[in-house]
């Protein structure tokens, strides 16, 4: 017995001696395969995932992602327990600088979709923006609900209660989706306001967007917002949404590609990206709800080669795994822009 | 006097006592509401590992426990998740039995009588602290500016079982009968040796039990994983300097998602982390068995 | 001379012999040090949750605690939805559960035959050893879709008049939340009942029984208010166990920023808000205010922990008078 103690008592110490060996060897040497760590947007997190076998192929960089969440992906960032972060939503001034020398490059461009969960509707259901903001905000609590039925004339809508699904947690869908809302419901703006994390007056929260799309899965009369692969990875039904010139777009690529047609030839700051709600010159095609998404890079780090390789792999040659999972490919400007900031990435 | 009335009441079979056939109805209600909740307990718990077992069981390929967490609308299985999980709790247990076992030998045979009860209040107030609190203590702490891994995951988990395998080996000791250790005293041995050689062996038992309780206790422990260590590859990985993918995140993230596969894999998992923590009680049980048999027979 | 010795009594180290404890020095000292260091790591953790809250403590002072808001967008932050949230489900929970336990524990102890007693009481056992976020599983799988297609329509149409029970089922709420907390509770409370049970000095009831009481009877009027300090001590633990819940709780309670009088209704609790949003907060006062909700969680707890132990000790102290 008390033999068996002491070889415990020995093991443990070995093992606490291996681990703090194993600690001390936190940067990897040359030659060998480099390890990235991320965190951030569930949005882009089914492109992300088609980029990390091609990545570890093409660099031998391996890299961990985890779909936290924007906001997560932020804070993350900021306090540097990962090596990149990504979120739909641009930093604002106050999240840029505390992040410390942070650059925010977009690495894709994709929809939030709306889809939505009636049984036995006859159709493609059809929105705009202010009957939408209404449901969000409560004043639209059923499916017949006469402002519906003036879009959808010939849907068989049922009287059936609407339950608005939105993200628990801090997301850059949910900024792109209120940043919408806001730009065409004064209501929702002063009400709800624009922000990854916004107090919501109805509906029911879920973690990810895996939790909202879940949520709609297994109940009906529920609507949420979440990134167009979601939607149709699981085989939802999404909405139509009414654009500035009057047409019901549908959030494919020519809805995405149309949305960002009017971006200027030389894009000089993140302010220029903001494209939810495009101006009608845009086009009958253009979809109204479309973002680009980002990755958030410390300027000043270890990692910067291998972060550098990655980033600049993902505007040029990982465009190309976008289409399929509609992610339309970045317009030129914005890969332009992209360039620029790449550089501000050195090595240490 | 009182006593011939009773009497006279038994005989007396037309005047039969409405009172007391009340109070029999009453004590048939409580034997009935005894057996009805006795039932309702047991059927719940029929009815959750009932639906693990019968959802998760079909999952349970070898595939299912070779390849690591499946990426965005692919298969996978929790390869990576089971390795990282036993690692973190194999950790866990280095760094709280040892520590445990010490504080509880300072309550029991060094400290005063004013201190030991103290440090029992001190050790039932950590017990007390959430789970996902020293979650966000050992984030804050640790994580901040450094990163998640695997170690903090440990010591996160770490505080929660210390203060159980504290009291369980507490407790234990202080069955050691008194007459040992001063025998030992008597015959010359010093205090650390009696402590070492005598008493210990002899709760070694207890202890056991109590760390085997505590283990399946926080082996499912989902929020402290949750800011320690919960951004992790997708691959089986030995690297505690960085995050482990763990059993019960992985089980919590499965059981947000509409996918039907990762749902799936949410149930199969966790039939496997229940299978684990049943396991591990019924070890308990039987050690304690054999503990309690070994001190009859002393 | 073999050195291979069991006998305690012939070894020590030449120090030793001397008379200058040098192991016992050392041992008591690790001891020491190890019991010590616990009481610094309580006060560490407590100053740690403390400074991380500071900057919303300061914004907000005491009135956080009852303000109902949680507005990222205008930085307003209030922690009376959580409290309400933790408190109703909590209370929910201990009102389906304590008479449950109280009724399973007498079973096991009054009722059942000794062979059958034993196989129930471990498998109540074993429903305590259900990790948590499994019960979530189920809870977000199995349990919701139930309550909401079954129990609450069932619920509105026999107690619709009560506001509780009014309004749209869903399978997010604090219903949902509430039932699988009940479910966390009773192993909890129904173990400690049985060991009080069992503990309980036969004589009590047998003299009350040869008085002539029937058994529930001289359950309840002898070995209830024997036991009573101790029925409330499991009450409050249990109590504790479901204050402290977050990852069960966040995966079916729906994640609302405000109250509803519904109990169909979404809302949210302490540890769940803490759970579904600590990680992404959008700015330091998020941060902080989080954080004021872990503070507000941990004296809540600490203040039923520490409750339930002094019951307990005042208890032991009566029970050795007796």
């Amino acid at each position: 017995m008390k033999r068996a103690l002491t070889l415990v008592i020995a093991l443990a110490a070995i093992s606490a001696v291996a681990l703090v060996a194993g600690r001390a060897q936190a940067a990897p040497t040359a030659g060998q395969d480099t390890n990235l760590t991320g965190a951030g947007a569930t949005f882009p997190y089914p492109l992300i995932s088609k980029w990390i076998p091609e990545l570890a192929k093409a660099y031998g960089i391996n890299i961990n992602y985890s779909p936290t969440g924007s906001g997560a992906g932020i804070a993350s960032i900021t306090a540097r327990t990962v090596d990149f972060g990504a979120s739909d939503a641009p930093l604002s001034s106050s999240q840029l600088a505390d992040c410390k020398s942070c650059v925010v490059v977009p690495w894709a461009l994709s929809a939030t979709s709306v889809p939505y969960n009636i049984p036995g509707v006859n159709g493609r259901l059809k929105l705009d923006g202010p009957t939408l903001a209404s449901i969000y905000l409560g004043r639209i609590t059923n499916w017949n609900d006469a402002a519906i039925k003036r879009l959808n004339g010939s849907l068989n809508l049922p009287d059936l209660k609407i339950t608005p699904v939105y993200r628990s947690d801090g997301s850059g869908t949910t900024y792109n989706f209120t940043e919408y809302l806001s730009s065409v419901s004064p209501a929702f703006k002063s009400e709800v306001g624009v922000n990854t994390s916004v107090s919501w007056k109805t509906g029911v929260g879920a973690r990810g967007s895996s939790g909202v799309a879940g949520v709609v899965k297994s109940t009906a009369g529920a609507l949420t917002y979440v990134d167009v692969a979601y939607s149709i990875a699981n085989k939802f039904q999404f909405a139509t949404i009414r654009n500035r010139a009057g047409k019901f777009a549908t959030p494919g690529l020519r809805g995405i590609n149309a949305a960002v047609s009017k971006l200027p030839k030389k894009v000089t700051s993140l302010q220029q990206l903001k494209i939810v709600d495009p101006p009608a010159s845009a086009g009958p095609l253009a979809y109204p709800i479309v973002t680009f998404t980002y990755v958030i890079v410390p300027t000043n780090s270890s990692k910067a080669a291998d972060l550098r390789k990655m980033v600049y792999w993902a505007v040029t040659r990982g465009q190309q795994f976008g289409p399929p999972l509609l992610f339309a490919k970045l317009p030129v400007p914005v890969q332009a822009f992209a360039f620029r900031e790449i550089k501000k990435i050195q090595a240490t | 006097m009182s006593h011939s009335e009773d009497v006279q009441d038994r005989h007396d079979v037309t005047v039969s006592s409405n009172n007391l056939r009340k109070r029999r109805i009453v004590e048939r209600l409580f034997a009935a509401s005894g057996i009805l909740s006795a039932a309702i307990a047991v059927g719940i718990l029929a009815l959750v590992l009932g639906t693990v077992l019968f959802k998760g069981l079909s999952q349970l390929k070898l595939d299912f426990f070779t390849k690591p967490r499946p990426l965005f609308g692919e298969e996978g299985g929790i390869a990576d998740a089971l390795v990282g999980s036993a690692v973190i709790v194999g950790m866990c247990i280095v760094v709280a039995v040892p520590l445990a076992v010490l504080i509880a030998i300072y309550m029991s045979e060094y400290a005063g009588p004013r201190v030991s009860p103290f440090l029992r209040i001190v050790l039932d107030v950590l017990n007390g602290v959430p789970a996902i609190v020293v979650g966000i203590f050992i984030f804050g702490i640790l994580v901040v500016g450094h990163g998640q891994s695997a170690v903090y995951g440990a010591l996160a988990l770490a505080i929660l079982m210390l203060p159980m395998v504290a009291r369980a080996t507490q407790e234990v000791l202080e069955i050691v009968p008194r007459s040992q250790r001063e025998a030992a005293l008597a015959l010359g041995v010093t205090k650390w040796r009696t402590t070492w050689s005598i008493v210990l062996p002899s709760a070694i038992g207890g202890i056991l039990t109590g760390v085997v309780i505590a283990v399946a206790r926080v082996a499912g422990e989902t929020a402290p994983l949750l800011f320690t260590s919960s951004i992790a590859a997708n691959q089986v990985s030995l690297d505690v300097s960085h995050a482990l993918p763990t059993l019960p995140v992985a089980i919590f993230t499965f059981s947000e998602s509409p996918d039907p596969n990762e749902q799936a894999a949410g149930w199969a998992a966790a039939l496997v982390l229940i299978a684990f923590v049943l396991v591990l009680n019924i070890a308990a049980k039987l050690i304690a068995g054999r503990q309690r048999r070994k001190l009859e027979g002393i | 001379m073999s050195t291979t010795t069991t006998d305690p009594a012939a070894s020590g180290t030449a120090l030793e012999r001397r008379g200058i404890p040098l192991g016992d020095l050392l041992f008591r000292g690790a001891a020491a040090a190890a019991a010590y260091g616990v009481v610094v790591l309580l006060g560490l953790i407590t100053w740690k949750i403390l400074d991380l809250a500071w900057p919303a403590i300061q914004e907000f002072g005491l009135e956080f605690i009852w303000t109902e808001a949680w507005n990222p967008v205008t930085d307003t932050y209030g922690a009376l939805t959580f409290i309400y949230g933790t408190v109703v489900t909590s209370v929910i929970a201990l009102l389906l559960a304590t008479p449950l336990s109280i009724a399973i524990a007498l079973f096991l102890t009054e009722i059942a035959p000794r062979r059958l007693a034993a196989p129930i009481a471990t498998m109540i056992e074993l429903l305590a050893a259900i990790p948590s976020v499994v019960l979530g599983l189920w809870g977000i799988l199995v349990f919701g879709p139930w309550v909401a297609q079954h129990l609450e329509p069932w619920l509105e149409s026999t107690l619709g008049f009560l506001p509780i029970f009014s309004g749209d089922p869903s399978q997010a709420g604090m219903l949902p939340a509430a039932l699988v907390l009940t479910i966390m509770i009773i192993p909890i409370t129904s173990a400690i009942c049985r060991e009080l049970f069992i503990r309980t000095p036969r004589e009590l009831t047998d003299g009350a029984m040869a008085l002539g009481s029937t058994r529930w009877e001289a359950i309840r009027g002898v070995m209830f208010a024997y036991a009573a300090p101790g029925i409330a001590a499991a009450v409050l633990l249990g109590l504790g166990r479901a204050f402290g819940e977050a990852i069960a709780v966040t995966q079916v309670i729906g994640g609302a920023d405000y109250i509803s009088r519904s109990l169909f209704a979404p809302a949210d609790t302490l540890g769940s808000r803490i759970a579904s949003q600590y990680q992404g907060a959008t700015s330091q006062l998020q941060a902080g205010s989080l954080l004021y909700l872990a503070a507000i969680l941990m004296v809540i707890s600490l203040v039923t922990n520490v409750l339930a132990q002094l019951i307990v000790r005042k208890f032991e102290k009566q029970r050795r008078a007796v």
